[in-house]
C-alpha cells in the first residue's frame, strides 16, 4: 500500500512555495499585530531569513541523529532534523533540543574549578587553564616515568570521540580506559556476537519492510540505541503498510502502548516464551530447514529434542503469558517469514539468565530464516570504514595519525607487561595463567578486563563499569590519577553510595579530575574541574549501523564557539599530552583541529566544504546489506589462504583466522565466527565458565540456549515484588534531568504498581511506601547476603498495565547536584566561581524562579534517587549488569 | 545552478497563500514522545508553567487495555472561535490563512478568552501580562518552514496543511480517513483535525492543553497536588 503521509524529506518543502499554487512575494510576517516587550533573558521569535542553519550530529541520546541546527546572533536557537540523514530521515526527538537546554543553562560550567577545603565541601576556586592543565600533568608524568601509566584512568560516561580518547589513554601508555557497557548493552552484545562475530554492527532488522515484530522488552519509542531510527521505521510498516507488533514488557512503555498486543510478562521470562515458539515453530512444520542446515552449526533435532518439554503451558506458566496467544504469536511470526523480525533488549537481557533469553529469541529468526533478508533480522556491517567485512568499496575513513599503540598484554613472558601483572593479588594472577592460550593477549589487568568476567572482552572490551569502585576499594589496582569524562557514576551507577565513598576517599584515589558541562555528582567530588565544551561548539567523528542497511558517515561541526573558558575535549586532552611530554605531543602536534578532522574524512569523494554543508555522506547508489554472508570472498581475500575439507572454512594462511567457507563450490563470506556459520552452539560460554569456576549446570555456561529461572526469583513469597527500574523518552540517562524543558514534563520517579497489587497492599495512590531491596542469590557479587541492602521512600502510582509483581520505577531524577533544575530547587547551587549566571549569553527567564514543580513552590518536588538501592549485580562471565532481577519489600510509611 | 540544500531553500522564496491553515494529528502514529512539546516551547520560549500545546497520557479505560494513550493537544484553530469573540479588547484576531493569533499590543489580560476556550489552549504569559497561544509558527511557515512541533515529529503524527485546498495532501489524507475535530459538539469548527480519537480520551483529558489538578497523566505530575491528598 501506499504511504499515506508526506515523508520528512519533504519537511522543508510544505509551504515554501516551490511547489504552491498561489504564490506571494515576502516579507509578510504576521500582518498587522505587534508584540509586547519580552523579558530579560528572552530573545525573541527566530528570523529564519536571517538565520544560519549548520548540519551537525545529534548528542542529546546515544542514537546521533543527523540534525540542522539554527543560529542566530551567534546562538544555537533550535534544532530540526536532517533530511539527508538516511538512519534517522530528517526525524528527531524531544532530547535535540535538550542540547540547547544544556549549552545555555544558567548553571553551566564555564571555568577551570581548583577545589579549596575538603574534597567535597564544595568549595572552590577559579584557576587558569594553564594552571589547572599544569598540576594535572605534574600528576601524570611520574607515572609515566616511573613505568606504572596504569595508575592513570580515564572512566567515562559518554565517549563519542570514536577512538580520540583512545589516542591519549594509549599515548600514555594505561590500558585503563573504562566505560560503563555492563551497565548498558552487554548482556544483549555477548548473544549476538556469539551467534553472529564481532564484524558486525550490532543487529539492524529492517523495520521498513517487515509485517510482524516479536518485541521482548525493547523500548525503541523511548530508550533504545537506535531508537529514533526504528520508531519511524516501525510505525511507518505498522501504520502504512498493515505490520504487526507484539510486545512482552513489564510495564506499560510507550513501545508496549503503540504495540498491537502488549503482554505484561514476569520479569527474566522472555527466554521461556522465546523457547515455547520455537517449540511450537517446530511441532506445526514451519521452519526453514533449508536455511538452518545451511548455515546454523546445530543439528535441528538437537534443538528439537531441546526444546520438547518447553510447552506453550509451561512457558504460561513461567511468564504469564496465555499460551494460546504463545501458540497463535509463533505461528504468525513464522508464516511472515522471511519478513519478520525479533527484537529485544534490556528488558529481556538484563537479567540472570538473560544472556540465555537472548540466545534463544536468536534463534528464532534462524529458525524461520530471516536472517539478513529484507523484512527480516538483518546485520549491516561495523562502523567505521577500514575495509572490513561487507564494506568493499567504501572509502576508508581513519582517525590521522600518528597513533601510538595499545599497551602491552598484562602477564608473563616476553611481549607482556610483567610488572603490571606481579602486582595483582595473586589469586588473580593464578586464574588467569590458567587461561586458555587465546585469552593472553587480551588481559589487561582487572579494571579492564576484570578475570572473573572473560566474556566482557573475550569478543571485545566491554568493560564492567559497576565493579571499578569495589575493586579499587579491595586494592586491586594501585589509582594515582583517576579522571571521569561525563560520568555520572556517583549518580547513576548501582550501589552509587559506594562510588561516591570511593571518590571521596584520598587514600584510594589520591587525584581525581572530572570533565563536565555541568556541575554533576561526579565533578562534585573531583580535585580540579575542567569545562567541557558541548555538543554544538566541538567536533566528532560519526557512524553507526543504518537501519536503512547502507552504510554512512557524518560529521558533528561546532554551530558556535565554546563559551566561557570551555573547550572541547579533544583540545583538553591534546594540551595535556603535550604538557606531560615525554614523547606524547609527538601524537597530538596538530593545532587546527578542522583540519584533523578533515584528514580523517580525506578519502570521501565530495570535498571537505561540501560535506560539511550536508552534514551526512552516503552513496546513494550502494545496494543494502542484505545476506552479507552469502556474497562471495574477493580476490584479494581469497589470496594465501587454505580451505579445510571437512568443514570448508576458508583461512588465512599467515593469520590463521578464518575469513570464509565453501558452500556449493562457491567462496562465500558466511559469519564471522570461528566456524563461519551461526553459532547457535558456542563451546565459549562452557570454557569461560570453567575458567572462572562457575559450575556448569550455571544457565550462563551452557553451550547452547537453555532456561532456567532467576535464582532469587524461584519460590518468591507472596510479600515479595520484583523491583524494575526504566527510562522515559525526554531524559536521556542521568545526564539530562537540568533541562529545563524536560524535566517539566518529568520531574519525579513515582513507584508504579498494578492497583490490584496496591490494593492487596492496602495502599491508595500518592502512598509514600519504603521499598527494601535484597542482595541477588546467583553466583555474583556479594551474592546471598542476607538481610535489605538499600531502601528508598517513594509515592506510588496505579497502573493496570504493570505486571502484579512488579515495582517499576524510573531513574534519571532525583538529583543531588546538577544545579537549580535537575535539584527542583528556585535557588541555584553551581559553584558561583564555575558559572556565569548573570552574563547575558545565560540570562534565562525561567530558572530558577520559574520552576514550578519544585517543594518551595508547594510542588510535588524533584524525584528521588533510587540507585544507592540497587545492588552491583553483574551476570556471570559477561559482567553485565542484571538490572531488573531485584527482590524487593514494600511497607507503607 | 546547484541543487539546494533543504534548509537552503528557507524563505528564498515565496509564501504559499492558505485560506484554511491547519493540523493533521494522526493518533495511531502519535508515541508519546513530546518531542513536539518540547520543541514548541523551545522555538517559542514558552514560560515554564504555560503550553502552547501538549501531549496527554491517558490511561486506557476499561479492564483489558492495560496501555496508554497518547494525545497531543493544541489551539484547534476554530473557524467559529470562542475566544475570538469573547475578547472584549478584539485582541484575539483572525489572519488571511484564517488562523486565530493574539494581538499582544491590544491584550489587557482580561482572561475572558481563557475561560472560552473549550480546549485548555490559552494561558497568561506573566512576563509580557499577555494571552498566549499556538498561532501555528508564523514565523516558520511564512519562510516555508513546517510549524516547529509539525517538523519535530518523528512519527509523522502531525501534518501542517491548508484544509481549503482540495489538492494538499493533508486534506486529502483527512478525508480519507475521515478525520474530526476533537470535541465536534462544541461547535466551534476546529481547523485541527484528528485522526483516531475517541470519546473517553476527550472526556478523560477534558481540562485540555494546560496542567489541571484535575487531571493525572501518567507524566507532568500536577503542581501542588499535595502527595497523598487524592
Ligand atoms: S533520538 Fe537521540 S540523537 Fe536522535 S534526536 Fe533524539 S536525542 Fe538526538
Ligand atoms: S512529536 Fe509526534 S509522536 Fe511525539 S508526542 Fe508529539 S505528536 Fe506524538
Amino acid at each position: 500500500m501506499e504511504r499515506k503521509t508526506l515523508t520528512r524529506r519533504d519537511l522543508f518543502r510544505v509551504g515554501g512555495g516551490i511547489a504552491a499554487s498561489g504564490m506571494l512575494p515576502l516579507p509578510s510576517f504576521a500582518e498587522g499585530i505587534s508584540a509586547k516587550p519580552l523579558a530579560p533573558g528572552r530573545l525573541g521569535r527566530i528570523d529564519y531569513s536571517k538565520a544560519k542553519a549548520v548540519p551537525t550530529i545529534c548528542f542529546g541520546c546515544t542514537t546521533h541523529c543527523g540534525v540542522v541546527g539554527w543560529v542566530e546572533n551567534g546562538r544555537v536557537r533550535r534544532i530540526d532534523g536532517n533530511p539527508l540523514d538516511p538512519n534517522s530521515k530528517g526525524n528527531i526527538c524531544s532530547k535535540a533540543q535538550g542540547m540547547i537546554s544544556y549549552t545555555y543553562y544558567p548553571e553551566r560550567l564555564l571555568y577551570p574549578l581548583r577545589r579549596v577545603g575538603k574534597r567535597g565541601e564544595g568549595k572552590w576556586k577559579r584557576v587558569p587553564w594553564d594552571e589547572a592543565l599544569g598540576e594535572i600533568a605534574e600528576k601524570m608524568r611520574p607515572l609515566r616515568e616511573a613505568g606504572t601509566p596504569e595508575e592513570f584512568v580515564f572512566h567515562y560516561g559518554r565517549d563519542k570521540t570514536k577512538g580520540y580518547t583512545k589516542r591519549f589513554t594509549n599515548a600514555f601508555g594505561t590500558p585503563n580506559r573504562l566505560n560503563r557497557r555492563s551497565i548498558c548493552s552487554s548482556n544483549r552484545r555477548a548473544p549476538l556476537m556469539s551467534f553472529y562475530g564481532r564484524e558486525f554492527e550490532w543487529e539492524s532488522q529492517d523495520f521498513e519492510n517487515t509485517q510482524y515484530i516479536v518485541n521482548f522488552g525493547g523500548n525503541p519509542m523511548e530508550a533504545y540505541q537506535g531508537g529514533l531510527y526504528m520508531m519511524h521505521r516501525i510505525q511507518h510498516a505498522r501504520v502504512d503498510k498493515g505490520a504487526r507488533m507484539v510486545t512482552f514488557e513489564v510495564r506499560p512503555s510507550a513501545t508496549a502502548s503503540v504495540s498491537d498486543e502488549y503482554y505484561p510478562i514476569m520479569p527474566g521470562t522472555d527466554g521461556a516464551v522465546a523457547f515455547a515458539m520455537i517449540h511450537v515453530i517446530l511441532k506445526e512444520g514451519l521452519e526453514n530447514a533449508e536455511f538452518w542446515n545451511r548455515w546454523a552449526n546445530y543439528p535441528l533435532d538437537d534443538l528439537r529434542g531441546d526444546v520438547a518439554e518447553y510447552t506453550p503451558e509451561w512457558a504460561e506458566e513461567k511468564s504469564g503469558v496465555p499460551a494460546d496467544d504463545i501458540r497463535r504469536i509463533a505461528i504468525e511470526f513464522a508464516k511472515a517469514a522471511p519478513a519478520c523480525c525479533t527484537m529485544s533488549n534490556r528488558g529481556s537481557a538484563k537479567h540472570y539468565n538473560g544472556v540465555q533469553s537472548d540466545r534463544a529469541i536468536r534463534t528464532l529468526d534462524v529458525l524461520v530464516g530471516n536472517v539478513g533478508k529484507p523484512g527480516g533480522f538483518c546485520l549491516s556491517s561495523l562502523r567505521g570504514w577500514a575495509g572490513r567485512y561487507g564494506q568493499e568499496g567504501l572509502p576508508k575513513l581513519s582517525q590521522p595519525g600518528p597513533k601510538a599503540s595499545d599497551p602491552m598484554p598484562w602477564g608473563l613472558g616476553e611481549g607482556f607487561n610483567e610488572d603490571a601483572f606481579r602486582k595483582l593479588p595473586e589469586e588473580v594472577q593464578e586464574r588467569v595463567n590458567a587461561f586458555p592460550e587465546f585469552w593472553r593477549k587480551k588481559y589487561f589487568g582487572e579494571l579492564a578486563t576484570p578475570s572473573e568476567y572473560p566474556l566482557a572482552w573475550h569478543w571485545y572490551q566491554m568493560r564492567v563499569g559497576q565493579l571499578v569502585y569495589p575493586y579499587i576499594k579491595e586494592s586491586r589496582q594501585k589509582v594515582s590519577v583517576y579522571m571521569s569524562f561525563t560520568l555520572g557514576a556517583s549518580y547513576g551507577y548501582p550501589e552509587a553510595n559506594l562510588a561516591r565513598e570511593v571518590l571521596a576517599d584520598e587514600e584510594l584515589i589520591p587525584f581525581h579530575v572530572a570533565v563536565d558541562i555541568s556541575y554533576s555528582e561526579q565533578a562534585a567530588l573531583a580535585d580540579i574541574i575542567l569545562p567541557e565544551a558541548t555538543s554544538l561548539e566541538r567536533w566528532d567523528h560519526h557512524s553507526t549501523n543504518n537501519y536503512g542497511l547502507v552504510p554512512y558517515t557524518g560529521v558533528r561541526q561546532p554551530l558556535v564557539k565554546p563559551l566561557g573558558q570551555s573547550r572541547s575535549i579533544q583540545d583538553i586532552l591534546r594540551d595535556l599530552a603535550r604538557r606531560i611530554g615525554g614523547g606524547m605531543e609527538e601524537y597530538f602536534a596538530f593545532d587546527d583541529m578542522e583540519g584533523f578532522y578533515r584528514e580523517w574524512y580525506q578519502n570521501l569523494p565530495i570535498s571537505w566544504e561540501d560535506f560539511k554543508q550536508r552534514g551526512i555522506w552516503m552513496d546513494e547508489t550502494r545496494e543494502k546489506d542484505y545476506e552479507l554472508y552469502e556474497r562471495p570472498l574477493t580476490e584479494a581475500e581469497l589470496a594465501d589462504t587454505s580451505v579445510d575439507s571437512e568443514t570448508g572454512i576458508i583461512t588465512q594462511k599467515e593469520s590463521g583466522k578464518a575469513v570464509g567457507i565453501v558452500k556449493d563450490g562457491k567462496s562465500i563470506r558466511g559469519f564471522d565466527t570461528p566456524s563461519r556459520t551461526i553459532g547457535v552452539y558456542d563451546e565459549i560460554w562452557p570454557i569461560a565458565a570453567k575458567a572462572v569456576g562457575l559450575p556448569l549446570d550455571d544457565v550462563n555456561a551452557s553451550p547452547v540456549a537453555v532456561y532456567d529461572t532467576v535464582p532469587e526469583h524461584r519460590d518468591l513469597p507472596e510479600d515479595r515484588y520484583i523491583f524494575t527500574t526504566f527510562k522515559w523518552n525526554v531524559h536521556t540517562q542521568g545526564r539530562s534531568a537540568h533541562w529545563k524543558y524536560h524535566s517539566e514534563i518529568v520531574h519525579t520517579n513515582p513507584v508504579f504498581m498494578h492497583p490490584d497489587t496496591g490494593a492487596k497492599l492496602g495502599l491508595k495512590e500518592g502512598d509514600t511506601i519504603k521499598l527494601t531491596v535484597f542482595r541477588p542469590k546467583g553466583h555474583t557479587y556479594r551474592s546471598g547476603e542476607e538481610g535489605a541492602m538499600g531502601a528508598f521512600e517513594n509515592h506510588v502510582r496505579f497502573l493496570k498495565g504493570v505486571h502484579p509483581r512488579v515495582m517499576a520505577c524510573s531513574h534519571h531524577v532525583g538529583h543531588f547536584e546538577q544545579g537549580s533544575v535537575a535539584k527542583a530547587e528556585n535557588r541555584k547551587s553551581a559553584p558561583e566561581q564555575g558559572i556565569d549566571s548573570e552574563s547575558k549569553a545565560f540570562k534565562d527567564a525561567d530558572i530558577p524562579d520559574k520552576l514550578w514543580w519544585s517543594r518551595e513552590k508547594n510542588g510535588i518536588g524533584g524525584g528521588v534517587h533510587i540507585n544507592d538501592a540497587l545492588p552491583i549485580n553483574p551476570c556471570p562471565l559477561t559482567g553485565g549488569q542484571n538490572w531488573y532481577d531485584n527482590v524487593c519489600s514494600i511497607e507503607k510509611v | 545552478m546547484p541543487e539546494l540544500l533543504p534548509w537552503e531553500k528557507v524563505g528564498s522564496e515565496f509564501k504559499k497563500v492558505r485560506k484554511r491553515a491547519g493540523m493533521l494529528i494522526d493518533l495511531r502514529r502519535c508515541v508519546g514522545c513530546h518531542a513536539c512539546t518540547v520543541s514548541c516551547k523551545t522555538e517559542n520560549e514558552v514560560p515554564l508553567g504555560g503550553f502552547r500545546m501538549r501531549v496527554r497520557y491517558l490511561e486506557r479505560p476499561g479492564p483489558e487495555q492495560s496501555t496508554i494513550a497518547f494525545a497531543p493537544l493544541i489551539c484547534m484553530q476554530c473557524q467559529d472561535a470562542p475566544c475570538l469573540t469573547a475578547c472584549p479588547s478584539k485582541a484575539i484576531v483572525r489572519g488571511e490563512d484564517g488562523r486565530v493569533k493574539v494581538d499582544e499590543s491590544k491584550c489587557d489580560r482580561e482572561e475572558e478568552c481563557i475561560t472560552a476556550c473549550p480546549y485548555g489552549a490559552i494561558f497568561i504569559n506573566e512576563e509580557k501580562q499577555v494571552a498566549e497561544k499556538c498561532d501555528l509558527c508564523e514565523h516558520r511557515t511564512d519562510v516555508g518552514l513546517d510549524p516547529a512541533c509539525v517538523s519535530s515529529c518523528p512519527s509523522e503524527a502531525l501534518q501542517f496543511g491548508d484544509f481549503d485546498d482540495p489538492e494538499d495532501p493533508v486534506t486529502k489524507i483527512a478525508a480519507d480517513a475521515g478525520a474530526l475535530g476533537w470535541k465536534e459538539n462544541e461547535g466551534t469548527k476546529p481547523s485541527v483535525l484528528y485522526i483516531g480519537h475517541e470519546p473517553w480520551m476527550e472526556e478523560k483529558a477534558n481540562s485540555g492543553v494546560q496542567l489541571s489538578e484535575a487531571d493525572m497523566d501518567v507524566t507532568y505530575e500536577q503542581n501542588n497536588l499535595e502527595v497523598g491528598k487524592r
